[in-house]
């Protein structure tokens, strides 16, 4: 890796002290120094790499590397072929962490709540009943797997987007507002590849790309930014919409399981090097209340490395048990993914004798919207066509109550006149 | 004797066809091959590879026969449209429909006495020359067909191109009306702009800025608030909408195709029906839900309300700043009102509009709501409610929502439909955007308003906290 030269700007500016108390920001003139350099790469570098890659099943481009780097003696001052190689290297996915080397490929479960599992409606019948929720004849109008939610389906995601967030701001996460179009550098950044085929991020024709996560505009929004060590960790809460571009026929994953729109609640963390760990577990610990509070039947895995995506050094999943498919469903994760995202998007954290080190990123849902819905329509009470709703969420529904909607008729189309 | 005077009538109609179908072929090969593409209306050429998803719905002789307001409002809209050229497409279309159908029943003709000489066993040469007919008839049909394409897709375009009539309430010729103005005064004095504050915003461009603290909380919780007090206080349904809307929408809603960023997908369903980032809360994410839909009148009205995100991109205007007025995205709230009649649909846009008023009231800064003039209104608009604040810093009035009565214009493209004894009728649709949270959020820091003590017309924890400072008060009174 080359060695980090910082050019600290004069007049930096203190930004968002007022949000996050003691959090200074000095900002960067000179962009980021290439995080990789073609000439330092050698065999053994290489041969860690490929054995990490192949533990992970993650693509394995350690072979175009060797061929570029072959290219590269011939002609060492070669500009386009050291890019390439820059390129390449920044798709290597993350390391792993040691506890979960030998997981094999099944993730190991660390808690499980042990709730009796709930009535065994499927989400898709109880919403065909209560006439809210419309997922048919739109794709010619919105898009494949589009959806609407109607009348207290539509209450209910608001106010699960209210008691996370006011659940987070209890816990010291401050919110940000973020954007969910963005430059495809950033999303790059964060492990996420936006060029080739089956790709799983949409662009639009500004040549941006939409978001998937509120990740990539969190990540985004810390770029080229060097933080005092001891405003460290900082905990941030985002409310946004998330685009995936990803399909699936799966019978298990039909509905609103899989979609290419949702809301999500999103939990991100910048911190030191010593912290990563200890705020996975936390946001692990803050999920796990946020989905005891909703009545879920839910397990926590430690993931293996094969389920890793590019950026994680480890993983927890969370799954509740979808009685309806009688299945167990991811409704959440967190990740720890070091300083993976932070030296792709250049992020620091000045130590208190004034070193610069890369900081370490994490992540974590709060709340991803379709999924917790499904759980908990199928989780809860259903009497007399009405479904029971958890305490937490009464006093924000203004209901208990989950009802039938009688403004929309049941859906009745015309072919022509 | 007979039989030979039909005998060569019928080889010089053979002839006379064979050459008209030469003729109309090497003119259809010269005909200009670039031809505009729609997804709201396709021809027969175009939908093998096109579906059409819908057919709008469309009365020509009735729609042009209204010459007066049609003319009225494609001046007052400041359209460059001829109506006399229109007439004049139109009346070839129509010979060119009437040629097609005489060949059709010629056609028909042949293939039924072909059926009965079969039947009765006649001469061969009779039914080979009946058949020789008919085969040059096809081709006669299939050329008249490929020439009309064009003469058909040039005047239907045209047609859907025509504006929605005015509403009598839409002012014309550059004025706008004043409905309301809130006895709040304006903020007169020079302010700093909202970016000033940049340790609560942090704003890179029109497409991606951040909001902090304050800003991020009331980003959501206004947006809540203000759905909330529509669906309580005015019986609204809730809904959370799609993010994409497909081209057929945008051209049936009459919204210009430079309002959104349109979506590269990878696997596209229609060359021609593509995708674009409207955001849920906005007229076109409503409209799925609407197309081709059947309704009992016993039905309306059906009044909506949706939270969620609208993309919509500012046109550049010189000499104007970027920065949150001019963003694309914002949480925002979208209302959606189907209605049965053009006076259901005035009171429900006064009820859309009363509601937001009281919500704006609440905020304690100076707003108007005026009925802008019909240069600005879209092609299917007929009326429109703008709700503007004013900002100190641009000195000028930024539009923070606004209100639209698209009467039936709409719902005719769409096919949604009201099914009657006799027939069909069309809904009237009133729709807007009551809330641009961004925006919303920029003047009250320009006017100088503490977020937090903000009441939200609507949020259960704003209105307790409005309860019990209002029970405080009492009590100091007997203090």
């Amino acid at each position: 890796m080359a060695g980090t030269k910082i050019f600290i700007n004069k007049l930096s500016r203190p930004l968002v002290s007022e949000i996050f108390r003691n959090y200074k920001t000095m900002w960067i003139i000179s962009n980021h120094i290439k995080l990789f350099s073609a000439h330092n790469v050698n065999e053994i570098f290489l041969r860690d790499i490929e054995k990490n890659i192949l533990l992970r099943k993650h693509t394995n481009n350690v072979p175009v590397i060797k061929t570029l780097l072959q290219k590269l003696r011939k002609c060492p001052n070669d500009v386009e072929i050291q890019r390439q190689i820059e390129i390449e290297l920044g798709k290597l996915p993350n390391g792993t962490h040691s506890r979960v080397v030998n997981y094999g490929e099944k993730g190991h479960e660390v808690y499980n709540n042990n709730l009796a599992p709930g009535t065994g409606e499927q989400f898709s019948d109880v919403c065909k009943y209560l006439n809210v929720l419309r997922m048919e004849h739109l794709g010619h109008f919105a898009g494949h797997k589009s959806y609407y939610l109607m009348g207290d389906l539509a209450s209910l995601e608001q106010s699960l987007v209210r008691y996370t967030m006011s659940y987070l701001r209890k816990n010291e996460f401050k919110l940000i507002s973020v954007p969910d179009i963005l430059p495809s550098n950033i999303i790059n950044g964060c492990g996420m590849q936006t060029e080739g085929n089956r790709n799983q991020v949409y662009k639009i024709d500004s040549e941006e790309c939409l978001s998937g996560t509120s990740e990539m505009a969190l990540a985004g929004f810390f770029t080229d930014q060097v933080i005092e060590e001891q405003c460290l960790p900082l905990k941030i809460a985002a409310v946004s919409r998330c685009y995936r571009a990803e399909t699936s026929g799966l019978n298990e994953e039909k509905g609103i399981y899989r979609v290419h729109q949702f809301t999500k609640v999103e939990m991100f963390a910048v911190c030191s090097e010593k912290q990563s760990e200890m705020v996975l577990e936390s946001f692990k610990d803050t999920e796990m209340c946020l989905y005891k509070q909703l009545n879920l039947k839910f397990r926590v895995l430690d993931m293996p490395p094969n389920e890793l995506g590019a950026s994680a050094f480890q993983k927890y999943d969370i799954e509740a048990w979808l009685p309806g498919r009688q299945m167990w469903g991811e409704i959440s994760s967190c990740s720890n993914c070091t300083d993976y995202q932070a030296k792709r998007l250049n992020i620091k954290y000045k130590t208190k004798d004034g070193l610069l080190k890369y900081a370490h990123t994490a992540n974590g849902t709060a709340a991803a919207i379709p999924r917790l819905l499904i759980a908990l329509i199928e989780s809860n009470k259903i009497e007399n066509g009405t479904v029971y709703l958890p305490e937490e969420l009464r006093n924000i529904l203004n209901n208990s109550l989950l009802a039938r909607n009688k403004v929309v008729p049941s859906l009745k189309l015309i072919k022509h006149f | 004797m007979r039989i030979l005077q039909s005998h060569t009538n019928n080889t010089t109609m053979v002839y006379l066809l064979r050459y008209t179908t030469k003729y109309l072929l090497k003119s259809a090969q010269q005909l200009p091959i670039k031809r505009s593409i729609s997804a709201l209306y396709i021809t027969g050429d175009k939908a093998k590879k096109n579906y059409a998803p819908l057919q709008p719905y469309m009365d020509f002789e009735e729609t042009l026969s209204q010459h007066e307001p049609l003319e009225e409002s494609i001046k007052a809209r400041k359209l460059q449209i001829n109506l006399d050229e229109l007439k004049t497409k139109y009346a070839k279309f129509q010979s060119m429909k009437n040629q097609i159908k005489q060949v059709e029943e010629e056609r028909e003709s042949v293939s039924k006495k072909l059926k009965e000489l079969n039947k009765v066993g006649a001469a061969t040469k009779e039914i080979e020359q009946l058949k020789e007919k008919g085969v040059s008839l096809r081709n006669a049909l299939k050329s008249l067909k490929t020439e009309n394409y064009p003469i058909e897709e040039d005047f239907i375009h045209s047609f859907l191109n025509l504006p929605n009539h005015l509403h009598p309430k839409c002012p014309q010729g550059n004025v706008e009306k004043l409905l309301y103005r809130s006895p709040t005064p304006r903020c007169e004095e020079q302010q700093p702009t909202h970016l000033a504050n940049k340790e609560l915003i942090r704003f890179y461009n029109n497409s991606r800025y951040y909001m902090l603290g304050t800003l991020a909380e009331f980003d959501v919780y206004s947006m809540q608030a203000l759905t909330n007090y529509y669906v309580q206080k005015g019986g609204f349904l809730q809904m959370a909408n799609p993010d994409f809307a497909r081209l057929v929408l945008l051209e049936a809603s009459a919204t210009p195709l430079e309002k959104y960023h349109l979506v590269k997908e990878e696997d596209l369903i229609s060359e021609v029906n593509r995708a674009y980032l409207t955001g849920g809360a906005t007229f076109e994410g409503f409209l799925a839900a609407f197309a081709r839909l059947v309704v009992f009148p016993k039905s309306l009205p059906i009044p909506m309300v949706a939270p969620g995100r609208s993309y919509v991109k500012v046109a550049n205007k010189e000499g104007q700043v970027d920065n949150l007025f001019t963003a694309t995205q914002t949480n925002a709230v979208q209302t959606f009102v189907a209605t049965k009649s053009a006076e259901e649909a005035e009171e429900q846009m006064d009820k859309i509009l009363n509601l937001a008023v009281d919500f704006y009231k609440e905020l304690g800064v100076h707003f108007r709501v005026i009925y802008e003039d019909a240069s600005a209104l879209t092609n299917a608009e007929c009326l429109r409610a703008s709700i503007q604040m004013y900002s100190p810093a641009e000195q000028r009035y930024i539009c923070v929502g606004n209100v639209s009565n698209y009467g039936d214009f709409v719902s005719k493209r769409i096919m949604f439909c009201i099914r009657e004894k006799n027939g069909y009728t069309f809904p009237h649709i009133v729709s807007g955007s009551v809330l641009h949270v961004t925006r919303v959020i920029a003047l009250l820091l320009e006017n100088g308003v503490n977020l937090e003590n903000c009441r939200l017309l609507g949020d259960p924890d704003s209105d307790k906290k409005a309860v019990n400072a209002a029970v405080d008060e009492f009590k100091d009174l007997f203090k």
